[in-house]
């Protein structure tokens, strides 16, 4: 399959103070990682808020799975199979992992055989789930609550999956884990789409990458050559690319 | 632009003045239009006055009338014993209220909660109580009748429409000045975020205390001058629920946190309530046409009526306008100058400069229920030195932080910086010896903008220093030149919350700057930032640290940790497994099983 599971064509979108994307292209594989880069402030952020509809684009389209979703509400882009794990804490801490995951199921929530399906199904997916069932999700260390919040979206058994810098706060041994989890999401033909500011993990993990500049596509080619694009190197990488 | 949008605020407001001032001059048979505006003024001044401690800094009261009525019984007490008019004595109501307030305040806003909300309205209620009984002073429920003065015949009410007038003209610019001064930028802060004021300089308490005293202080002016215009006064009247309850309907009508939203607010409130009278009679109406108006104001101006519209304006103009995006090239290549003494204090100033470690943190521990978070951490940061505490998620880290800047207190331990013992000091004493912190998740102040987070610091807590006007003079130069150096010149003016992530990491990085810090914390610094801004971010640190800045960073990136650091501690599970060169730390087995993980896992990536 290689039809695409999202396009945004020509996207000018912006919060008041101007356009932050200006004229934005962008193609995303069917059951591929896409990973965006480029510098802080580029648009990377404000690209996922228009493809959930948070943001409306004021011109351009974005198509899922070749259906236009530009006037869709968040809700029903949710319900058409788009998730999201944002960049920032998102759990609520007072509450177990169980029923923050379960919150993360709320549009299924009159359907009990199919949430408990999902709930089996997650489990399975990323153990810690059922591990850590009861305990509050503010209890988890950094690396367990990415999983969590990761889980919490796939209770959705979402299509395309937006992930907002996976690795940021997380040590070394985390990033390990979380990167394996992404690997292993792809295998059954989800498609991820995610930002990363550490470019070399971001390259590792996807198949296509994207280089992002002032609101706009820069480059976008296989993983493999943007890592190795020297022109990638002296705009974005900075010098101690070794 | 901003000076010009100064200016053209301030013709209107003259325009305003002009107008209240000559209306009684131009229209003498005015006297029901007078008492209308007397109300309309007495509105204003109370919800501007509210506006200080609620909408600046963001501390809801719900029973602030009760400072009318205490300026109200002040003036009618002094009267009733002196035999002359009460609002000879609104300087007095006015000391009274703010004393009142001073009080009440030392004790109710210690606490950092929503208790504040409903404390307001017991002591509102208290008060009306207490003048109830206190019958030999306050004439129980008959209240106080006064005589009229000789003038009351033939001038009517022009009087007090003056006397009104002064106190809201003297209340407007009074906020004004809160606004523009130093301490009005603290306030705000304070509503943003309380715990991020305290860490850089702002003795919270204080400024609290403070605010409302200040916002106090018109409530007394006008309660004293109220009581003689009404010729009467009687403890239900004077401490009225339902006032407090119209002047925040106002300050929300018109927009809380502005300097004429209230004004405005406070005359729509008068003239509805007014209308509602007149055109439908009867007391229940009033209170649903109030009620209308503020299930209108809350779904469709939340921000409040001046403000909406004036956002609605410049939006209209915003349309064209280009949005600013960081050139990473020319901020890596770019080596801008920075005067040490804008981000150093003079050797002087940090006593027991010899010593050879500028940290000591000696047995701490710190639990939150039964998770030990930080377990009998003893720990040394060499002064000079560029330190690092590296860890698993979760093994207490941020934890030993907050204990160190005195964002908690720690259970038991001792924390001992520059030879001065810190343990029991609050967060802005220990800024104000020299200590800046920054957050793993960015706090910055998010209704304001670059340049106003980074003069919101206050390295010396003089008073001269926080009624400094927060726009002009050193301070901004500072600000400047610090933005300057880390690049962000052209974001100056911008909302912190327009900015990415990384680059709010780097405001906060220079906002810290602004205490001097003799010791700069840094939580994940790297974190987000793309790879061009971590080397400019290491370049600025190895600059600073030349200098004698003392550096203590978490991080996890760990190629720059292992780059900047002189000595590094391993903390795990609350513990300080391991501590020593990077060298050392790198090959040490433990850390590599419990925090770097197998080599395996990633293969060839240094992440």
């Amino acid at each position: 399959m290689s039809k695409s599971a999202l396009t945004l064509k020509n996207v000018f979108a912006g919060y008041g103070g101007g356009m932050v994307l200006q004229g934005l292209d962008l193609e995303v594989r069917t059951g591929s990682i896409t990973c965006i880069v480029g510098p802080n402030g580029a648009g990377k952020s404000t690209v996922f808020r228009v493809i959930s509809g948070l943001l409306k684009a004021s011109e351009g389209d974005v198509l899922l799975a070749g259906q236009s979703i530009k006037t869709l509400s968040p809700a029903e882009i949710l319900h058409s199979g788009v998730t999201q794990v944002p960049q920032t804490r998102a759990l609520f801490p007072e509450m177990s992992v169980k029923e923050n995951i379960l919150m993360g199921g709320y549009l299924i929530r009159k359907n009990q055989k199919l949430l408990k399906e999902r709930m089996a199904m997650v489990e399975e997916m990323i153990p810690i789930v059922r591990e850590r069932a009861s305990q509050p999700a503010g209890h988890l260390s950094g690396g367990q609550r990415r999983m969590v919040e990761i889980a919490r979206t796939l209770i959705l058994d979402p299509s395309l999956i937006l992930m907002d810098e996976p690795s940021l706060g997380l040590d070394p041994k985390s990033v390990a884990l979380v990167a394996e989890l992404i690997q292993r999401m792809t295998k059954d033909g989800r498609t991820v789409l995610l930002i990363e500011q550490n470019v070399r993990l971001g390259m590792y993990l996807a198949n296509d990458g994207v280089v992002m500049e002032a609101g706009k596509v820069r480059i976008s080619a296989p993983a493999k050559d943007i890592a190795g694009d020297p022109e990638v190197a002296s705009m974005y990488l900075g010098k101690t690319k070794k | 632009m901003k000076s010009l949008r100064f200016t053209k605020a301030n013709k209107i407001g003259a325009i305003f003045w002009a107008i209240l001032i000559f209306i009684p001059l131009l229209l003498p048979d005015s006297q029901y239009e007078q008492s209308l505006l007397i109300v309309c003024f007495l509105f204003a001044i109370m919800a501007s006055g509210w506006n200080i401690l609620s909408g600046l800094a963001g501390y809801v009261s719900l029973g602030h009338s009760v400072f009318l009525g205490i300026g109200m019984y002040t003036g009618a007490i002094l009267g009733r014993e002196t035999g002359v008019f009460t609002f000879y004595f609104a300087p007095v109501g006015m000391l009274a209220a703010m004393a009142f307030a001073l009080l009440l305040g030392s004790i109710t806003l210690r606490t950092r909660s929503h208790a504040f909300v409903i404390i307001t309205i017991a002591i509102l209620l208290s008060v009306q109580l207490l003048a109830t009984n206190w019958v030999e002073l306050t004439g129980g429920s008959n209240g106080i009748i006064f005589r009229s003065p000789s003038w009351a015949r033939t001038a009517g009410n022009t009087p007090y429409y003056y006397m009104f007038l002064v106190v809201l003209i003297l209340t407007v610019f009074l906020v004004r000045f809160i606004m523009n001064a130093r301490l009005g930028a603290g306030f705000v802060s304070i509503r943003d975020d309380e715990s991020k004021a305290a860490s850089i300089g702002i003795n919270t308490t204080q400024y609290k205390v403070i605010a409302y005293c200040l916002s106090a202080a018109p409530y007394g002016l006008a309660g004293a001058i109220y009581s003689q215009y009404l010729g009467f006064l009687n403890p239900t009247g004077s401490f009225s629920i339902l006032i407090s309850v119209y002047l925040v309907l106002a300050a929300l009508v018109g927009g809380k946190g502005t300097l004429w939203g209230p004004v405005f607010g406070g005359f729509f409130i008068a003239l509805a309530n007014e209308a509602s009278t007149v055109f439908s009679g009867g007391i229940s109406a009033r209170v649903l046409i109030m009620g209308v108006v503020l299930v209108l104001t809350v779904m469709f101006v939340p921000q409040g009526l001046l403000v909406s519209v004036g956002t609605m304006l410049k939006k209209r103009l915003a349309k064209d306008k280009t949005v600013e995006f960081i050139n990473q090239a020319a901020i890596a290549e770019r080596d801008a100058p920075l005067n040490l003494s804008n981000v150093k204090r003079a050797p002087s100033a940090s006593k027991a400069d010899s010593s050879e470690s500028i940290l000591q943190v000696t047995d701490v521990y710190k639990s939150f229920g039964g998770v030990k978070a930080v377990n009998g951490v003893t720990m040394d940061v060499k002064r000079g030195s560029i330190t690092g505490l590296i860890g698993p998620n979760g093994s207490g880290k941020t934890t030993l932080f907050n204990c160190i800047t005195g964002t908690y207190g720690a259970d038991s331990g001792i924390v001992v910086f520059n030879g001065t013992d810190i343990t029991k000091m609050q967060p802005w004493t220990r800024a104000h010896l020299g200590m800046g912190r920054t957050f793993q998740i960015t706090k910055l102040f998010k209704s304001m903008s670059v340049l106003d987070n980074l003069v919101a610091p206050l390295e010396k807590p003089s008073a001269r220093n926080m009624l400094a006007n927060r726009m002009q003079g050193e301070e901004v130069e500072r600000a400047r030149e610090i933005l300057d150096f880390m690049g962000l010149s052209s974001f100056e003016k911008s909302n912190v919350s327009a900015l990415s992530f990384g680059q709010q990491k780097l405001v906060e990085f220079a906002q810290i700057l602004m205490l001097r810090p003799d010791i700069v914390m840094l939580d994940e610094p790297a974190s987000g930032i793309n790879p061009t801004l971590i080397e400019r971010l290491s370049k600025a640190i190895k600059k600073l640290n030349e200098a004698g800045t003392t550096f203590l960073i978490v991080e996890h990136n760990i190629p720059l940790v292992l780059e900047l650091c002189d000595y590094i501690h391993v903390l795990s599970a609350g513990e300080i497994m391991v501590s020593g060169t990077p060298e050392e730390v790198r090959n040490n087995e433990a850390v590599i099983e419990a925090y770097l993980g197998p080599d395996t896992l990633l293969e060839g990536l240094d992440v």
